[in-house]
C-alpha cells in the first residue's frame, strides 16, 4: 500500500508547489505514493472531498503560513482542515519558510499569523501535539530535492535525523556558504566592487547571509545548475526563522565590521583573521578571473 | 619547572632586555651581542630563540601587541558603558607609557620608524593583530549598542590611536608639564565626545 | 422563472476561487468571482528598504515571480529616472532579462496546456485519455527554468535583476549550456506539442492551415473545433498591452483598431464581496494576456482567427500556446547574439537615491503587470501592484460585465462556464496579493 500524500495550502504564493514541480525525477518519486490531493497535479480526490474532511492522509505536506481564523475555503476554516489532517497523518512536512516559521506573510499580521509549529524560532501551542511527526523544510521556496529526500526517506522507512527546529540535518547541516564559487574571495576578505561581477565576495557589503544561513543551496544546486550567490545575488537567509529581514541587499556593519559573524565563528577569531588577510595584497584577486597570464 | 616553561621565561626576558636597550641606546646601535651580554647568555644561545635581529624586532612587536591586547580584552569583557571603557583603555595605555615606557616607545620609535625591518613578514597589520582585534571588538560592541556613531573603521581608529600615540610621543619628548596620568580624564572625554552617537 | 444561484469552488487556478453563478431560464446571467484571503504584500512592503521589493514582490506568485521581479526593478529604475538619475542598461543586461522572462512565460503556458487545459477539456467532453500530461509539463518546465537559472541563479524566486542591470556575469560556458537547453525545448515543441518544425509552425497565417498542427496542440484544437466551442467564450473584444516586449508593443486594440496607451489612466477600485480589486483603463474594461498581445501586435494568425471567430475561446486558447513558439524562436536567436563584453550592471553600488516614485511594467504570462513604488528617505511609503488576473476578472463597471464574466454569460452549464473561465489562465494568488 503506497502512503497517501496530501498537499494542503494555507497562506501561500505557491512557490513551493512550483519548486517541487521542477524536480527532474518528479514522477519516479511520486510513483512511491498515492496523491490524495495536490494543488496542481491530479489526485484521487477533489478539493471538495478534502474540505469535507474525509479523505485519507498518511503524509501531510503543508505549504503556507498558518492563521487560526479568518481564512476559509469552501466555508471551512483552513486551520481546522490542517488540524484534521495533521491528526490523521503519520508524517507532517512543513514545506517552505511560511509553513515552518511564518515567513513573509506573517508580516501582514504578526500576532495572528505564524508557521504551523513554530512562530519565528519559538514553538507554538500546536508544537506539542505534532512534534513527533514533524519535519521542517524551510526555504523560500524550499528546494525540490529537499522534499524528495524527505519523501524517499519516508518511502524507505528510514528515520530522518532532525535538529531542534525539525530540519533534516543532512540538508541543513551545511551553510549556504558551503560550495559558493566566490569562497576564495571570502577567505581573503575581498569585497566585490559592484553587482554583475563574478569576482569578489558578497558578504561584506551586498548583504549576503550565506555564511550564517543554514541550507545546501551551493551543494545541491538550484535547478541542477546554479544558486543565488553563483549568479551574483546575495543570499537573503530565506531558510532562517527571521526571514525576511530588512535592507536585504546591504550588510549591516559596525564601523566596517559585519554585525553578524559567520556561523559558529567567534568574533575575535574572525577579526584576527580579517586583520591578517587584509594586510596582504594578493595580485590574482585584484584581477579579473579570466585575465590571468595565459 | 618544565623545559617549555623555562624557555618561555627566557624568551620573555630576552624581549624585555632588548626593549630596555633599544629604549636607552636606540634600535640601530643595539646589537645582538649587547643583548646577550646583558643577559649573561651566549650569542649562539640567543640565536636559538631568535634567528636574527629583524626576527627579534618582529616578535617584540607581536609581544607588545598581545600584552596590550590582553589588557584591553579584559576591559571589553566588562559590563560597563562605552564611555567608561574608553576611559579604561586610555588608562591602560597611559599607565603602560608611564610604567613600561620602553614598550610604547618601541611601537612609536622602532615599529613606525623602521618599516623596512617589518615590511616582509610583518606586512600591514599582521603583527599587531593582538591589539587591533581588541580595538575592533570595542568598536563593534559600542556601535551595536548604539553608544558610538557608526562610521568608517579607520576614521574612528585614527582618531583614537593617533590621539593616544601623539600624547605618548609628547611625553617621550619631555614636553608635557604634568605626568601623563593627569591627562587621562580629559583625553577620554574628548575621544568619547568625538565618537559618540 | 426564478433565478438560481449556484456556488462552485474552482481549484487548480494557482489557488482557488469561488464562482457564484446566477442562472435565469437555464442560462448564466451573471457570475460573481470571489477570492477568500488577502495576503497584504502591499502593506508588508511599507517601511521596507526600496530594494527589498526585489525580494518580497516575487513572493506574490509562485509561477510568475520572475515577472514581478522585473516589474519591481523597472519601477525603481523608472523612479531613479524621474528623480534625475539616468539609468543606462547595457543591451546585454536588457537581453538577459528578456531571456529569463521568456523562459518563465514558456513554462507557464506549457503548464497551463498540459496541467489545466488538456485534462479539463477531456474531462468536460468525457474523453479522458490515459496520458500523464503532467510528465510533459514537468519535463519542459524543468528544462526551460534550468536555462533561466543559468543566468538568474534559481527559479522560483530569483532576485537577480537590480537597478542598473543584472547580478550575473555569465561566460560562454553558460550561454552554450542555455542554448542547448532551449534547443531541447524546441525539439520537444516540434515533436510533441505540434508535430511540426518550428519554422513551419511560425509561418502559419491562415485558419485553413491550422489542421496541419499535430501533436498535443493539434489534439486540443480538434477537440475545441469538433465540440462547438469555437463560438463560445466571447467577451468585449477589447484588449490592452502595457509592457513592450518581443510579443507586442504597448497599446490597446478595440476590435482590431490599435491605438496608444498611457499607464496613468489605469485605475484600481475596491469590489464588494471579494478581496480582489477591479481595474479599468479610462473607466473601461480590457482583456490582458496572450490574446491581447496577439491583437495589439496584429500577429497574422491571431488576426485571421479573430476575423472568423472573434475573441472566442478558440482564439484565446490558440494565442496563448502560439506565444510558446514565438518565445522559443526569440530565445534561440537572442542567445546566439548575446554580447558578453558589455557590463552586467551600470549603476554604481553605492548610488542609492532616497526619494523617488516610479512605475514598472512587464508583460507577464497572463498579461500586463504593473508595479508602482513611492520611496521616501530610502523606505517604501506606498506600493501598488496590479496583476493581469485583476484585469480579466473584474466584476464590471456600471455599463458592462467583467471580461471573463462576459465570456461565461449565456452558457447553459457550470461545466462549460468553468472551462471558459479556465481559458483565461486565472491566477488566484496574484489576485489576492
Amino acid at each position: 500500500m503506497k502512503p497517501k500524500l496530501l498537499w494542503l495550502q494555507a497562506i501561500t504564493c505557491n512557490g513551493n508547489t512550483h519548486s517541487f514541480l521542477n524536480h527532474p525525477d518528479l514522477f519516479s518519486i511520486l510513483s512511491h505514493f498515492e496523491i490524495v490531493h495536490h494543488p496542481a497535479l491530479d489526485g484521487s480526490y477533489s478539493m471538495e472531498d478534502v474540505i469535507a474532511g474525509s479523505v485519507p492522509c498518511d503524509i501531510l505536506i503543508l505549504e503556507g503560513s498558518f492563521v487560526e481564523e479568518g481564512f476559509l475555503k469552501g466555508g471551512i476554516e483552513v486551520s481546522k482542515l490542517i488540524k484534521t489532517y495533521a491528526n490523521k497523518a503519520k508524517h507532517i512536512i512543513s514545506a517552505g519558510t511560511c509553513a515552518t516559521f511564518g515567513g513573509i506573510f506573517k508580516q501582514k499580521d504578526p500576532d495572528k499569523i505564524s508557521g504551523f509549529c513554530f512562530d519565528l524560532g519559538e514553538k507554538t501551542s500546536r508544537y506539542a501535539s505534532y512534534a513527533s511527526k514533524l519535519v521542517s523544510l524551510p526555504g523560500c521556496p524550499m528546494h525540490p530535492k529537499w522534499m524528495s529526500y524527505v519523501l524517499m526517506m519516508i518511502a524507505n522507512n528510514r528515520v530522518i535525523e532532525i535538529d531542534n527546529l525539525h530540519r533534516p540535518v543532512e540538508l541543513y547541516g551545511y551553510t549556504v556558504h558551503t560550495g559558493c564559487t566566490r569562497n576564495e574571495y571570502f577567505e581573503w576578505k575581498i569585497d566585490t566592487k559592484n553587482f554583475g561581477l563574478k569576482e569578489g565576495c558578497l558578504f561584506y557589503e551586498q548583504g549576503c547571509q550565506g555564511p550564517h544561513t543554514r541550507g545546501s543551496c551551493n551543494k545541491i544546486l538550484w535547478n541542477d545548475v546554479s544558486s543565488k550567490t553563483r549568479s551574483g545575488t546575495p543570499c537573503f537567509g530565506c531558510t532562517e526563522p527571521t526571514f525576511p529581514q530588512i535592507s536585504l541587499y546591504s550588510t549591516k556593519t559596525n564601523m566596517g565590521i559585519p554585525a553578524k559573524m559567520p556561523l559558529g565563528i567567534p568574533r575575535r577569531a574572525y577579526l584576527t583573521l580579517t586583520g591578517v588577510t587584509k594586510s596582504f595584497k594578493i595580485k590574482r584577486f585584484t584581477e579579473r578571473l579570466m585575465d590571468y597570464d595565459k | 619547572m618544565k623545559i617549555a616553561e623555562k624557555k618561555a621565561i627566557k624568551r620573555e626576558s630576552i624581549i624585555q632586555t632588548a626593549l630596555q636597550l633599544f629604549s636607552v641606546n636606540g634600535f640601530h646601535k643595539t646589537t645582538i651581542p649587547d643583548i646577550a651580554g646583558k643577559l649573561q647568555m651566549s650569542v649562539g644561545n640567543l640565536y636559538n630563540y631568535f634567528s636574527s635581529k629583524d626576527i627579534l624586532a618582529q616578535e617584540i612587536i607581536k609581544y607588545t601587541s598581545e600584552t596590550l591586547g590582553k589588557k584591553i580584552r579584559v576591559v571589553n569583557e566588562l559590563d560597563v558603558s562605552a564611555e567608561q571603557k574608553i576611559h579604561k583603555i586610555v588608562d591602560i595605555y597611559f599607565t603602560m607609557a608611564k610604567e613600561k615606557p620602553e614598550m610604547i616607545e618601541y611601537f612609536l620609535r622602532v615599529y613606525l620608524s623602521n618599516r623596512e625591518v617589518f615590511s616582509g613578514d610583518c606586512q600591514g597589520m599582521v603583527c599587531v593583530s593582538g591589539f587591533i582585534t581588541e580595538i575592533m571588538v570595542f568598536f563593534d560592541d559600542a556601535v551595536s549598542s548604539g553608544e558610538l556613531r557608526n562610521q568608517d573603521f579607520f576614521s574612528a581608529f585614527g582618531l583614537f590611536m593617533g590621539y593616544l600615540g601623539g600624547m605618548v610621543f609628547l611625553k617621550g619628548e619631555d614636553v608635557l608639564p604634568q605626568g601623563i596620568e593627569f591627562y587621562i580624564d580629559d583625553i577620554s572625554r574628548n575621544i568619547y565626545n568625538a565618537l559618540k552617537a | 422563472m426564478k433565478k438560481l444561484h449556484i456556488k462552485q469552488l474552482i481549484e487548480k487556478i494557482e489557488g482557488e476561487a469561488e464562482l457564484d453563478f446566477t442562472f435565469n431560464e437555464g442560462k448564466i446571467e451573471d457570475v460573481k468571482i470571489n477570492f477568500g484571503f488577502y495576503r497584504g504584500i502591499e502593506e508588508i512592503l511599507q517601511g521596507k528598504d526600496a530594494r527589498d521589493a526585489l525580494v518580497i514582490t516575487p513572493r506574490v506568485c509562485g509561477i510568475c515571480n520572475h515577472a514581478h521581479l522585473l516589474a519591481a526593478v523597472r519601477a525603481i529604475e523608472n523612479g531613479y529616472e524621474n528623480a534625475g538619475q539616468k539609468i543606462e542598461l547595457t543591451s546585454k543586461a536588457k537581453e538577459i532579462r528578456e531571456f529569463t522572462l521568456a523562459c518563465e512565460l514558456i513554462q507557464n503556458h506549457i503548464k497551463w496546456l498540459y496541467m489545466t487545459l488538456l485534462p479539463q477539456i477531456e474531462s468536460y467532453l468525457d474523453c479522458t485519455s490515459e496520458e500523464n500530461y503532467a510528465v510533459k509539463a514537468s519535463y519542459l518546465a524543468s528544462k526551460i527554468t534550468k536555462a533561466l537559472a543559468i543566468f538568474a541563479g534559481q527559479w522560483p524566486h530569483s532576485s537577480y535583476a537590480v537597478p542598473g542591470g543584472v547580478t550575473c556575469d555569465p561566460t560562454y560556458v553558460d550561454v552554450m549550456q542555455a542554448q542547448s537547453l532551449v534547443d531541447e525545448c524546441i525539439t520537444f515543441f516540434e515533436q510533441v506539442v505540434t508535430e511540426l518544425p518550428l519554422d513551419t509552425y511560425l509561418n502559419i497565417e491562415y485558419c485553413a492551415d491550422l489542421h496541419n498542427i499535430g501533436g498535443d496542440f493539434g489534439k486540443l484544437l480538434q477537440l475545441i473545433g469538433s465540440s462547438g466551442m469555437t463560438e463560445i467564450g466571447k467577451s468585449h473584444d477589447r484588449f490592452i498591452v502595457f509592457g513592450d516586449c518581443i510579443l507586442s508593443k504597448s497599446g490597446k486594440s478595440i476590435g482590431t483598431k490599435v491605438t496608444n496607451v498611457n499607464s496613468k489612466y489605469v485605475k484600481e477600485t475596491e469590489q464588494v464581496g471579494t478581496v480582489a480589486k477591479a481595474v479599468t483603463y479610462k473607466e473601461r474594461l480590457y482583456e490582458v494576456g496572450p490574446l491581447a498581445r496577439g491583437m495589439v501586435a496584429k500577429r497574422a494568425i491571431v488576426k485571421n482567427l479573430h476575423k472568423r471567430y472573434k475573441d472566442s475561446l478558440l482564439t484565446r486558447v490558440f494565442a496563448r500556446i502560439h506565444e510558446v513558439a514565438t518565445l522559443l524562436a526569440y530565445s534561440k536567436n537572442l542567445l546566439s547574439n548575446l554580447n558578453l563584453e558589455e557590463a552586467s550592471c551600470t549603476l554604481d553600488l553605492h548610488a542609492r537615491l532616497q526619494n523617488f516614485e516610479g512605475t514598472g511594467v512587464v508583460e507577464a504570462a497572463r498579461g500586463a503587470l504593473i508595479h508602482k513604488t513611492t520611496v521616501k528617505e530610502g523606505r517604501i511609503t506606498n506600493y501598488d501592484i496590479i496583476t493581469p488576473t485583476q484585469w480579466n476578472l473584474s466584476h464590471g463597471t456600471k455599463g458592462e460585465h467583467g471580461i471573463a464574466i462576459e465570456a461565461m454569460l449565456g452558457s447553459k452549464s457550470i461545466e462549460e462556464a468553468t472551462f471558459i473561465f479556465r481559458t483565461f489562465d486565472v491566477c488566484s494568488v496574484c489576485t489576492t496579493q
